[in-house]
C-alpha cells in the first residue's frame, strides 16, 4: 500500500511541478520542501473537498508533506472542530473556516492571519492573486481587525427555483418575483399533477431570513455592533406567518422534516415545484443523468417583499488554526487547495460554487451553468454582490447566531405545525434568545 | 519486657489479616484507577456546573462568582422544564411498550419447538443493530417520499400522513422505534427467567382446576416480575438515553415535541457552547435517573427479597 502510494506520488509529482510551477518556486527550499511533515487536514464533507482528497498524491509529491484528510459531516466537523479550536490545540493544520462560526472562530483568536503568507513571495506564488477571489466570499472570513483568516472555497447563492415552470405557464403566470406573485402563482399550481407548490430546507435560519429581511425585519437591531434580537417586532411576525403558510398551504406531507438532499431530489423528481435552495444543489437539476426536470425548469432570485430582496449567500474558506504547529506546509497546502490550476481543475470536473472570479467567468463554467435558459452563475454573482453591497447577511456571522438560528428552525417549525400562531412563535423565539445571548455574556 | 506481657494472636488470626492486607494491597492499585476513570470526571462535571463555562471564552469563564446560577437559570427556563415533561412522556411510553411486547412474546415463544427457537433468533436482531442504523432504518420508514410503509398503504388506498411531522404523533414514533429496538432485552430475560421455573407448581395448580389465566396471575407473573422489574428499571435508565433516534428522525421537533433533557443539554454544550449550563443540565439529568432507579428499587425487587 505504501509503495502504491509513493509510486503514484513520484507519478504525479512529475505532472504536478508542470501544473503548478508557480507553488514550487515560491517555496524556499524548492521541491519537497515539507519532507517528513505530516500535515491534519480537516473539512466537512463536500464536493469540493471530496476533489482535493483525490488530487492529495499531487500536493504530497510536490511538497514532501504527507496529509491525512478528514472529512466528516457538516454537523459533526462543526462540533469537532468548535472543540479542537477552542483548546488551541495543535491537531488540526488546515481547517475549513465555517461560515456560520467565522465570526466566532475569527474573533476569539483561534485562527491564523493569513495575510503574512499571502505578503511574503517565499512562500506564496506570484499568480495565486488573492483578489480573483471575490470580495463578497472573503468578507465572512475577515476578522474585526480586518485580516483575512480565510480562503474561500465555496461561494454559495441562495436562489429561487420552479421545476414544472411548464404549469406556472400553463396557468398564464410568470416566474414570480415578489412575495405576493409567489403565493398567487402557489394557488394556481398547487397540486396540478399531483406536484406540491412549495418546500424548504427545514434550516430555516438560513432559508426563512430572506424572507424575513424582506418584509422589512431582521434578525438583530443592527449587527454586528447591536445584537439586540428583534423576532418578536410586527414585520418579523408578519414574515414568520407569511413562510410558515407557504410550507403549510402548499407543502408536502412531511414538510417540516425536509433536509437539503431531500428538497434536491423532491425537485428533480418533480414532486415539488418551488423551493429556495443553495446554487450547489440546485446546479443538480441540470444533471441530465438524473433530473427528471431539466426541461421544465427556471431559477430566479428569493422573491422581494414590501422591503426589497435581500437573498442568502453562505461561505466556507480553508484556514489554518492558531494553535497548527505546521503552519507554513498549512499554508502551501492552502495555496495548492485553491490556486488557479486546482480550481480551474474542480471546474472541468464539474464542480459547481467555485470563489474565484476567473473560474465564474470562465466560459466552461458559464455554459455549464445554463440550465434551460437560466444562467445559474449569473443569478449567483449577481446574488454575492448584492449581499456585499448591502451588508444584510452580516446577522449571519456573528458569534451567537447559532443560538438565534436554532430559535427560528423551531419557530417556523411551531407556526407550519399549527403549535402555535406567528405572534406567540416569534415572542417565543425572542424571549428565547434574548436569555441564550445573556448567557453568552452578551451585553443586550 | 512488656512484650512478654501481651499474649501472642493466634496463629489463624495473624494469618487473615496479612491475608487481607495482601487483598487491599493487591487490589489498591486497581481500585485507584477505576475510582479515577469514573469519579474524576463525574466530578469534573459537577465543578464545571458551578461555573458559566463556555467554550468560546475557556479561560474568562472558567470562575465561580455564582456557583448555582446555572441551576437557578434552569428553574426559569421554559425550554428545559419542557424537555423534563417530554422526557418523562417518552421514557413512560417507550418502557411500558417495552415490558408489554417483550413479555407478551415471551410467553408466546416459551416452548422447546424449533420454529420458536429460531423464532426467538430473529426477533434478537434489532437488539443487536447499532443506533444509528436502527435511526436510519425508522428515517426512511417514517418519510413519505422513500418509505416502503407509506407506498404500501397508500396503494391499498390508506394513506397515512408524516407521523414525525406531526406534533401529535412524533414522540409516538419515537416511543415505536426504540421499542422496535429494546423489547427483545426484555424478551429475552422473561424468556431465560420462564425457562428456570419449576413445572411443578404449574402441575399442581392445572390438577387443582385452575385455568390459564389463574396460572399466568397466580404463578408466573409472581415468578418473572422481578426480572420484569429490572428490565424496567435497565430500560428506564436507557430511555434517557434515546439521542441517535431524535436527532436523527425528529431533530427535537417539530418545534421542541420531542426535545428530551439530554438532546437539550447537547444543544446547549455542541451547538452554542455553553458547557457549564449543559453540565448543569447533566447533574440533574444524573439526579433524576439516581432518583428514578432508586423509586423503582423500593417498588420492585426489593419486595422479593423481603419475602
Amino acid at each position: 500500500m505504501t509503495q502504491r502510494r509513493h509510486l503514484l506520488q513520484a507519478a504525479t509529482g512529475i505532472g504536478a511541478s508542470l501544473l503548478l510551477p508557480g507553488l514550487a518556486s515560491a517555496q524556499t527550499g524548492g521541491a519537497r520542501r515539507f519532507q517528513g511533515v505530516t500535515l491534519n487536514v480537516s473539512t466537512f464533507s463536500a464536493a469540493y473537498p471530496k476533489l482535493l482528497q483525490q488530487w492529495l498524491p499531487e500536493f504530497e509529491a510536490q511538497t514532501g508533506a504527507r496529509v491525512n484528510f478528514d472529512a466528516p459531516s457538516f454537523p459533526v466537523y462543526n462540533q469537532r472542530a468548535d472543540l479542537e479550536l477552542s483548546t488551541k490545540g495543535a491537531a488540526y493544520d488546515v481547517v475549513n473556516v465555517t461560515f456560520i462560526y467565522s465570526s466566532r472562530w475569527i474573533n476569539s483568536g483561534w485562527l491564523t492571519p493569513l495575510d503574512e503568507f499571502i505578503a511574503n513571495p517565499q512562500l506564496t506564488a506570484a499568480d495565486w492573486d488573492v483578489n480573483d477571489f471575490l470580495s463578497g466570499a472573503r468578507a465572512p472570513e475577515t476578522g474585526r481587525d480586518g485580516k483575512l483568516y480565510g480562503i474561500p472555497w465555496t461561494a454559495e447563492a441562495l436562489l429561487s427555483v420552479s421545476s414544472r415552470f411548464d404549469l406556472v405557464q400553463q396557468a398564464g403566470l410568470e416566474f414570480p418575483d415578489t412575495t405576493d406573485d409567489l403565493v398567487k402563482v402557489l394557488r394556481a399550481v398547487n397540486k396540478k399533477e399531483r406536484v406540491a407548490g412549495f418546500v424548504s430546507d427545514s434550516h430555516y435560519g438560513w432559508t426563512f431570513v430572506p424572507y424575513l429581511h424582506a418584509f422589512g425585519g431582521d434578525v438583530f437591531r443592527k449587527a454586528p455592533d447591536d445584537l439586540f434580537p428583534t423576532l418578536d417586532t410586527p414585520e418579523a411576525i408578519a414574515a414568520a406567518d407569511y413562510y410558515a403558510q407557504l410550507i403549510r398551504e402548499f407543502g408536502p406531507d412531511g414538510a417540516v422534516t425536509y433536509q437539503p438532499d431531500q428538497v434536491t431530489q423532491a425537485l428533480k423528481l418533480g414532486r415539488v415545484n418551488f423551493s429556495d435552495a443553495g446554487q450547489l444543489h440546485l446546479a443538480q437539476l441540470g444533471d441530465a443523468a438524473t433530473s427528471r426536470t431539466l426541461k421544465t425548469v427556471k431559477f430566479g432570485f428569493v422573491p422581494k417583499g414590501p422591503a426589497g430582496r435581500f437573498p442568502g449567500t453562505a461561505v466556507h474558506g480553508l484556514g489554518i488554526p492558531a494553535g497548527s504547529r505546521n503552519k507554513e506546509a498549512a499554508w502551501a497546502f492552502i495555496q495548492w487547495a485553491l490556486s488557479r490550476q486546482t480550481t480551474r481543475r474542480a471546474v472541468a470536473a464539474g464542480y459547481g460554487s467555485p470563489s474565484r472570479r476567473s473560474d465564474i467567468d470562465s466560459a466552461e463554467f458559464r455554459s455549464r451553468q445554463r440550465i434551460n435558459g437560466s444562467d445559474l452563475a449569473q443569478l449567483s454573482l449577481d446574488t454575492i454582490t448584492q449581499a456585499e453591497r448591502t451588508g444584510h447577511m452580516k446577522y449571519r456571522t456573528v458569534s451567537v447566531y447559532p443560538q438565534v438560528d436554532q430559535q427560528l428552525n423551531k419557530a417556523i417549525a411551531l407556526i407550519a405545525t399549527g403549535q402555535a400562531n406567528a405572534r406567540q412563535a416569534m415572542q417565543q423565539a425572542q424571549a428565547q434568545s434574548i436569555a441564550e445571548l445573556r448567557r453568552a455574556g452578551q451585553k443586550i | 519486657m512488656a512484650d512478654a506481657t501481651v499474649p501472642a494472636p493466634p496463629a489463624s488470626q495473624g494469618w487473615q489479616s496479612a491475608r487481607r492486607r495482601a487483598f487491599a494491597l493487591g487490589l489498591a492499585p486497581s481500585l485507584i484507577v477505576l475510582l479515577a476513570i469514573t469519579l474524576v470526571p463525574a466530578a469534573a462535571l459537577l465543578v464545571a456546573s458551578f461555573t458559566p463555562l463556555s467554550l468560546t471564552d475557556p479561560a474568562g469563564t472558567f470562575h465561580f462568582r455564582d456557583p448555582l446560577g446555572n441551576y437557578r437559570h434552569l428553574l426559569e427556563d421554559a425550554r428545559f422544564l419542557g424537555s423534563i415533561a417530554t422526557q418523562l412522556k417518552l421514557s413512560a411510553a417507550s418502557v411500558a411498550l417495552q415490558l408489554a411486547v417483550g413479555l407478551g412474546l415471551a410467553l408466546l415463544l416459551n416452548g422447546p419447538s424449533r420454529v420458536l427457537g429460531a423464532a426467538r433468533g430473529a426477533f434478537l436482531i434489532p437488539m443487536v443493530l447499532p443506533p444509528i442504523v436502527v435511526a436510519l432504518i425508522w428515517k426512511i420508514m417514517f418519510t413519505p417520499d422513500v418509505s416502503p410503509l407509506h407506498r404500501a398503504l397508500d396503494a391499498i388506498g390508506w394513506p397515512v400522513r408524516s407521523v414525525i411531522a406531526n406534533p401529535d404523533t412524533a414522540l409516538w414514533a419515537i416511543a415505536f422505534a426504540d421499542t422496535w429496538q429494546w423489547f427483545p432485552f426484555t424478551m429475552l430475560m422473561v424468556l431465560a427467567a420462564l425457562q428456570m421455573m419449576p413445572a411443578d407448581p404449574i402441575e399442581a395448580a392445572s390438577l387443582d382446576g385452575a385455568d390459564r389465566w389463574q396460572l399466568f396471575r397466580y404463578i408466573v407473573f409472581p415468578h418473572i416480575r422481578p426480572v420484569l422489574v429490572v428490565c424496567g428499571l435497565f430500560r428506564l435508565i436507557d430511555s434517557f438515553k434515546a439521542f441517535p433516534l431524535i436527532f436523527v428522525l425528529t431533530d427535537g421537533g417539530p418545534g421542541t415535541v420531542t426535545e428530551v433533557t439530554n438532546y437539550y443539554g447537547f444543544i446547549q454544550a455542541f451547538n452554542f457552547s455553553y458547557w457549564g449550563y449543559a453540565s448543569a443540565i447533566a447533574m440533574v439529568i444524573l439526579a433524576g435517573v439516581f432518583t428514578l432507579s432508586w423509586l423503582v428499587g423500593r417498588l420492585g425487587w426489593n419486595d422479593h427479597d423481603k419475602r
